[in-house]
């Protein structure tokens, strides 16, 4: 383009006529604004599929926005002022993502790392400081001292610095030429990056190798067919997501635990989706970079593998531990440097994910499956590696046709490759060793072994298939970039996606269609994460030190000093059936908001365990949403609600608290015999969720896995049947327990409603959503058709939060507790349907009577 | 060195790859700039097969972070590494 430019017949010795000139002109125009044209055509289209989709965040919305006009920009530049324009952008990209403050507080500390790599010292010395100052960051990152800056730096410094400033160090050391400083700048605030704290590792050789190294139509156009690609992978990632996943507790044969595996391994396709579009991006930029991932499910061994899933990782891994093992060892022979060398690698990247896990989300999770995974991998690439040290590998010049044999064995190869990494990824991915194996005997009982071989079966055809096509439509020859075909490829794919993405257009295909495609326009946690996040409450079980879950995201946003309730001082550990309870007269903050037990031990204002003469009492019953985690003293929703009642009855009504962290329908029942009535309640109020029958479940099993001894003889009957004992592996005991949920929930209900009747007392069960609540029905049907059943009065929240943002409502992105503002939304609901039901839901005492205009005036107040 | 002794060392190379890792291949194909790492020919096993036959054939000594694409992607490059340490 830049020759083009400069030969725009300035200085010619003869001018032609005047319509010539202006003929030659607009053909030159048209050569330069013609590829451009399509080119930011392309990209405009990537930036609408990208809105459409919801692609990633919002903010990479407004990313790829910025990105297209810079590109716009940056392709007219003279070659001088590009790097130096593509930082500027990069930083620019920084304040809008970050904002001016955090967004400076992230370079400012980028600038003083960048800065010891230079100091005029020995490499030693740089490195000394360099590791003295990562201590200090660390430190840092795990809240032992208060910072300026939000906890969202940290993921991003530690995603620009934790292994470039490696390979940088490295690569200065043997640089000919220093590169420009905009470049080494450049390097490590890329543009992409705020938006990725995944990021590819970037080698600093090839980042400046590669820059402009070929013609800059083709290298853009490659980096628009790669945007487009990993546009394609988030979206069939988000239908994997969304549609194919199921729970490893659903797995009962093997045809599930096909299925399981499959789509556990196909969630990688988010990784990789993200790094095409990185490395896309950057193309737009003149980076000329290479593949992240080249048809990784179609290695056809395991070093294979190896070299096709995140090259950018395996070349780091190469340049930095394996060549100088294998050059410091190879005096002692060269097998033995080579498998010496080939697991140090392994053992490195076991180590280095949890070094970067530390620095995404604070914690440095190492665990046995995570030790297995890199053990068993490694131990299959140097024994693959040894085979083809002595046996060698078919390598070729050019593209040629396979024989029918040839193709063949390469199908088996790749079917085999392709099934044993499935059975790995599983392994690697389980919340524990044990969970993984209990997942093969329920495979067991619920099929033949032979229905795993839907896997292979399914595979092979689509190589099949495959090969086929690389027949018809990839004849022999040469390989390389085809500029025609890449951009044929870009267009048509863009285009289909933009038109798919049309309302217009998905919502005349059919409503299964129309739902579907609905659903990969929009980011959301599937129905097993959001359990997940519940559960990682409850639990702390879950695991999000995964890329394959999307939980990962919102706990790294999470601050490190994020405490559960559980974990303060707030909560004790009982020993017993009742699990926790709160410590009497215990205040402390929580997520910067009073939390504050009376005497008596209950989340409220202190009183008095004999009922105040004229108060009608509510006994609240329920876990941490009554309880209030989240929301500070006085916004409770039985506050709220007293508030209300008062407001109708003139200050004779109170609700008292007996929410408690953690606990399910199980404690819930236990703490109504053991004390609740003990407070002479005028009435019951037990808080549902649509969790509490798997809630029990799991809580029954912990119990059982404990020893802890059991109260009711129902219970001890259930585990009898259920055939479980101390011995047991929790994700088995669940297993066994799960078909006795259905009678578990209704016995705790029966039970509750009995003790409340044979005090003359209403009982009310309240339907409570999460805040984000959506998907099983059925589990939510069949709560409230045992709690009529069991002559709760019943009051249904659904759908109290629609048409409110979440943001609005929950404590946290990572923490679905409803905040003071939806606390209000429910006690205002559970108010209402209080007054209009007085009849049937008889509260007695003071509040019977209770006329409710009091009440209506300060509702009218409050907005929804 | 001359350039005989330049287009020797490309020759040697180029025998060498097309032996060991290209059997059968058509000798005319394998050019001064076909690219060989990224081209996939070298992979880290062939890299360190050829960094040993360069060592023994030339008595030179190669150092872990020339194993790489700047020094090894093309005969040229390996060539003009040969001639570095000689």
């Amino acid at each position: 383009m830049e020759r083009r430019l400069e030969s725009t017949g300035l200085g010619e010795a003869t001018s032609p006529p005047p319509a010539v000139a202006a003929l030659r002109a607009a053909v030159r125009l048209w050569e330069v604004f013609a590829p451009f044209g399509l080119l930011a055509l392309q990209l405009g289209l990537c930036v609408v599929v990208i809105y459409q989709f919801q692609i990633e965040s919002r903010a990479f919305l407004h990313l790829s926005i910025l990105t297209f006009f810079g590109f716009a920009v940056h392709y007219f530049l003279p070659l001088s002022l590009r790097l130096p324009f593509f930082l500027l952008l990069s930083l620019a990209g920084i304040g809008l993502v970050f904002g001016v403050a955090n967004g400076a507080w992230l370079v400012a500390l980028g600038l003083v790392l960048f800065g010891i790599c230079h100091l005029p010292v020995s490499l030693r010395a740089r490195v000394a400081v360099l590791l003295a100052a990562g201590a200090l960051l660390a430190a840092l990152r795990v809240d032992w001292l208060p910072v300026p800056w939000s906890a969202a730096v940290w993921p991003l410094l530690g995603s620009m610095f934790m292994f470039r400033i490696a390979v940088y160090l490295y690569d200065i050391r043997f640089e000919k030429e220093p590169a420009p400083w905009s470049q080494r700048l450049a390097y490590f605030f890329m543009l992409p990056n705020i938006c990725f704290p995944l990021y590819p590792v970037i080698d600093y050789k090839s980042f400046r190798r590669t820059w402009h190294d070929r013609p800059q139509n083709e290298v853009i156009q490659v980096g628009l067919l790669w945007i487009i690609r990993g546009i394609l992978h988030l979206i069939l990632y988000r239908f994997v997501y969304t549609w194919c996943v199921i729970p490893a507790t659903e797995v009962g044969s093997f045809a599930e635990l096909a299925r399981f595996m499959l789509t556990t391994f196909l969630l990688y396709l988010r990784v990789s989706g993200q790094f095409h579009l990185i490395i896309g991006m950057l193309h737009l930029f003149g980076f000329n970079l290479p593949e992240t991932h080249h048809l990784y499910y179609l290695a056809s061994s395991f070093n294979d593998f190896w070299r096709r899933i995140n090259i950018y990782w395996k070349d780091f891994m190469m340049k930095l531990f394996y060549y100088p093992a294998f050059f410091e060892l190879r005096k002692r022979g060269q097998t033995f440097a080579l498998v010496v060398s080939t697991l140090f690698v392994f053992l490195g990247t076991w180590l280095l994910h949890s070094y970067q896990w530390f620095w995404l989300r604070g914690t440095f999770p190492l665990t046995l499956q995570d030790g297995l995974f890199w053990g068993i991998l490694g131990g299959l690439v140097v024994a693959n590696s040894l085979w083809e040290a002595r046996r060698g590998r078919t390598r070729t010049l050019s593209r040629r046709r396979r024989t029918a044999a040839e193709a063949a064995g390469l199908a088996v190869r790749t079917t085999a490759t392709f099934l044993a990494i499935c059975v790995l990824w599983s392994l690697w991915n389980s919340e524990s060793v044990v969970e993984w194996l209990s997942l093969w005997s329920a495979a067991a009982r619920g099929g033949h072994p032979a229905d795993l071989l839907w896997i292979p079966a399914l595979f092979a055809a689509a190589i099949a298939v495959g090969e086929v096509w690389r027949r018809v439509a990839r004849p022999a020859g040469a390989a390389g970039v085809n500029l025609h075909s890449v951009t044929l490829r870009s267009v048509a794919w863009i285009a289909v996606l933009t038109v798919i993405g049309l309302p217009q257009v998905y919502t005349r295909l059919g409503s299964r269609v129309a739902s579907v495609v609905e659903s990969l326009r929009q980011t959301r946690l599937n129905a097993e994460d959001e359990a997940r996040l519940q559960k990682g409450y409850y639990e702390d079980l879950v695991r999000v030190d995964r890329f394959n879950s999307q939980l990962w995201e919102l706990y790294m946003k999470r601050p490190v000093s994020w405490r559960s309730l559980l974990d303060t001082e707030a909560i004790a550990h009982t020993g017993d059936f009742a699990y926790v309870k709160l410590v009497p007269s215990v205040s402390l903050e929580v997520h910067g908001k009073p939390f504050s037990i009376n005497g008596l031990g209950l989340r409220d204002a202190e009183t008095t365990l004999a009922k105040p003469a004229g108060t009608t009492r509510i006994a609240m019953l329920g876990s941490s949403h009554v309880e209030g985690e989240g929301v500070g003293d006085g916004e409770t929703i039985d506050g709220r609600l007293e508030e209300l009642l008062d407001a109708d009855a003139a200050g004779d009504f109170e609700v008292l608290n007996f929410g408690v962290s953690a606990y399910t329908p199980l404690e819930i029942l236990y703490q109504l015999d053991q004390r609740v009535f003990d407070f002479e309640p005028d009435a019951i109020f037990f808080v549902a969720h649509a969790i509490d029958a798997e809630q029990v479940i799991s809580r029954l099993a912990v119990k059982v896995r404990l020893g802890v001894d059991l109260p009711y003889p129902e219970l001890v009957d259930a585990v009898r049947r259920a055939g479980i004992d101390r011995d047991t592996a929790q994700s088995v005991a669940k297993r066994k327990l799960e078909p006795l949920a259905p009678e578990l929930i209704e016995w705790v209900y029966r039970s509750i409603v009995g003790r409340a009747r044979e005090r003359g007392i209403p009982a009310v069960w309240i339907y409570l959503p999460r805040t984000d609540e959506r998907g099983d029905e059925a589990a939510v049907e069949s709560l409230f058709a045992r709690a009529h059943q069991t002559g709760f009065h019943v009051i249904d929240l659904r759908g109290i939060y629609e048409g409110i943002e979440l943001e609005a409502i929950r404590v946290a992105d990572w923490d679905t507790h409803p905040n003071a503002h939806a606390c209000g939304i429910i006690a205002r609901n559970i108010h209402a349907a209080l007054t209009a039901r007085r009849d049937e839901i008889n509260l007695g005492g003071a509040g019977r009577a209770a006329a409710p205009a009091a009440a209506e005036a300060l509702r009218d107040t409050e907005t929804n | 060195l001359t350039v005989d002794q330049a287009s020797e060392i490309r020759e040697s190379v180029r025998s060498y790859i097309l032996a060991e890792f290209l059997p059968g291949e058509d000798p005319s194909e394998l050019r001064d700039d076909t690219p060989l790492i990224t081209g996939g020919i070298l992979d880290s096993i062939a890299t360190l097969k050829l960094v040993g036959h360069l060592e023994e054939t030339y008595g030179i000594e190669l150092e872990a972070h020339e194993a790489d694409l700047e020094h090894l992607n093309t005969i040229s490059d390996i060539s003009g590494l040969v001639q570095s340490k000689l």
